[in-house]
């Protein structure tokens, strides 16, 4: 079986500066601790957890935009995430945006010409595709960020919350276009929290809690133990959950290290390359 | 070291439809920003002429310079800075800028410095037309000597690139490289000698020799050269040396920087 991502004990770590500056020394955080698993080509992959679990940090390092500070990812194709309003230009029309965004994303003129009339097909914004951005709704600007982004043509696509935005009826025509997309065989990671879009959409899922993988196997499975998690944290009292909550903290911080200079942290960054 | 120099090449040769491509939208965002637009991209500098027109030509009243009146002498060296020192300073944050690009995609952050010189190489272009009108004026007429304004001009874009690359790397490690990068350049101003001659240095032989081997004192006068002296590049070797020796350094640490650390922007927010 081909793997289109390996993940082999990685973690990433994050340095919190601590309250007091002088005396006390900078934290280390866990955002993602040991985690392991592999991924099959084509599989629809449905990433779950609250807040502050790590899956944003998640979708930073299967896209290949931030390192991992231990162990070993294996990504086999390219992988992209689909990122909503990043790049678009308020000043230009929606057009324009397009052809921008296209180039930000590292396409060809003649590439951008091919998907120009898909992307003004899917976003469905009529004439304001000629008017400058900064007049368009919210919704508006979500949906053309997200139409080009689901023309590019990765192997991997990595989709972190895109659908929050927009109405049902859009959030519905993704949905179907991505299950196209599932049907040409690409892989696809879906980070959500509405457990209804991962149920219908996934095969697997994925529970990510404190920066570790809780659970990873049929969707249905995981997404019950984790709506039965979420439902258990709801109940608990405000004292009780904040002591969760903590002892989940503490179990993510790396023994501290004495405070690191200016000159250390930066010649840190240049050797663990 | 060679490896690093070799990607941030590729990586620049690789992307240049996509410099393209984002220098001239910003450059069209940014016209559409104000409603007079591109007029505001003359009007600057055109202002700022006048200011040192007012404060040296009139109040000071300088002489001619190397027989040339003192007008056009100036303004053809100071048309290469009104290049130059935007491309260092708005490079020194081509990367900070973007941040909401590059930790959101995949992204060749090293092609950033690039696109800031291209952008500002086209508001050099809009300079250098209205400077064509102002020398005609004084009786300074295009010749096949101007052809060497490209040679010039190439070397400023590549300066200012690698300079950028090192620069911007250094500020998103730390904030202050702008605001240093910001105070050097305002002293760099009256120390090229751009708003006065050289020779009013010979007294002093070492100034004499450093401020000839400021990179940036190289393209004032080449520039100058073009334009009025017709000595050719040779005649300048030196200096010539010194600038593209420089130039070496500053993109091999610049690339060796930008290599080592373009996965490490996201964490350095």
């Amino acid at each position: 079986m081909e793997y289109a991502i390996e993940f082999e004990h990685v973690s990433k770590i994050y340095t919190l500066k601590s309250k007091d500056k002088k005396y006390t020394n900078d934290k280390r955080f866990y955002a993602l601790k040991d985690i392991n698993f592999k991924i099959q080509k084509g599989e629809v992959v449905g990433i779950l957890g609250t807040n502050g679990s790590g899956k944003s940090t998640m979708s930073l390092v299967l896209s290949e935009i931030a390192d991992v500070d231990e162990g070993e990812m294996k990504v086999n194709g390219s992988s992209a995430l689909i990122a909503i309003n990043t790049g678009l230009n308020q000043q230009l029309t929606g057009l324009e945006n397009i052809e921008l965004k296209g180039a930000l994303l590292g396409l060809k003129r003649d590439e951008i010409d091919k998907i120009i009339d898909g992307v003004m097909d899917f976003a469905e914004i009529g004439d304001f595709l000629y008017q400058s951005v900064k007049k368009y709704s919210s919704g508006m600007k979500s949906r053309l960020g997200f139409s080009i982004n689901l023309y590019l043509n990765p192997d991997i696509l990595i989709v972190d919350e895109a659908l929050s935005v927009g109405d049902k009826g859009f959030a519905q025509k993704c949905i179907n276009k991505m299950m196209e997309l599932k049907e040409e065989g690409k892989t696809i990671i879906f980070i959500s929290h509405t457990l209804k879009q991962v149920r219908e959409f996934c095969d697997t899922a994925m529970w990510i809690e404190g920066g570790q993988l809780k659970e990873y196997g049929e969707v249905e499975e995981v997404c019950d133990h984790y709506s039965e998690y979420v439902s258990y944290l709801n109940h608990l009292g405000k004292e009780r959950k904040k002591l969760e909550l903590d002892k989940k903290f503490e179990k993510r911080l790396l023994p501290s290290v004495s405070k690191e200079s200016f000159m250390d942290k930066f010649l840190r960054m240049i050797k663990s390359n | 070291m060679f490896k690093s120099m070799k990607y941030v090449w590729s990586e620049n040769i690789n992307n240049l439809y996509r410099i393209k491509s984002i220098s001239k939208y910003e450059l069209l965002a940014d016209m559409r920003d104000s409603k007079l637009g591109i007029f505001w991209n003359f009007a600057n500098p055109f202002i700022q002429v006048l200011t040192y027109y007012f404060v040296f030509g009139l109040v000071f009243n300088k002489k001619a310079v190397d027989g040339i009146a003192y007008m056009p002498w100036m303004l053809g060296g100071m048309v290469i800075w009104f290049f130059i020192s935007p491309c260092i300073t708005n490079g020194c944050n081509a990367v900070f800028t973007k941040l909401n690009v590059i930790t959101k995609m995949k992204f060749p952050v090293s092609i950033l410095p690039s696109t800031v010189s291209m952008k500002e190489l086209f508001n050099h272009g809009c300079l250098m037309i209205i400077l064509v009108f102002v020398f005609m004026f004084y009786g300074w007429y295009p010749s096949v000597h101007w052809l060497g304004l490209i040679y010039y001009c190439f070397c400023a874009v590549i300066f200012s690139i690698c300079l950028s690359l090192t620069t911007s790397v250094l500020n998103m490690i730390a904030r202050d490289t702008r605001k240093l990068i910001l105070a050097i350049m305002r002293l760099l101003l009256y120390l090229t000698p751009i708003l006065w001659s050289i020779d009013n240095v010979k007294r002093w032989p070492l100034i004499h020799k450093i401020m000839s081997a400021n990179p940036i004192y190289y393209l004032v006068q080449g520039y100058r050269d073009c334009f009025f002296f017709h000595r050719g590049f040779l005649y300048y070797w030196k200096s010539g040396v010194c600038f593209w020796v420089i130039t070496f350094i500053l993109f091999a640490f610049g690339s060796y920087m930008m290599y080592k650390l373009k996965k490490k922007f996201v964490d350095m927010i």
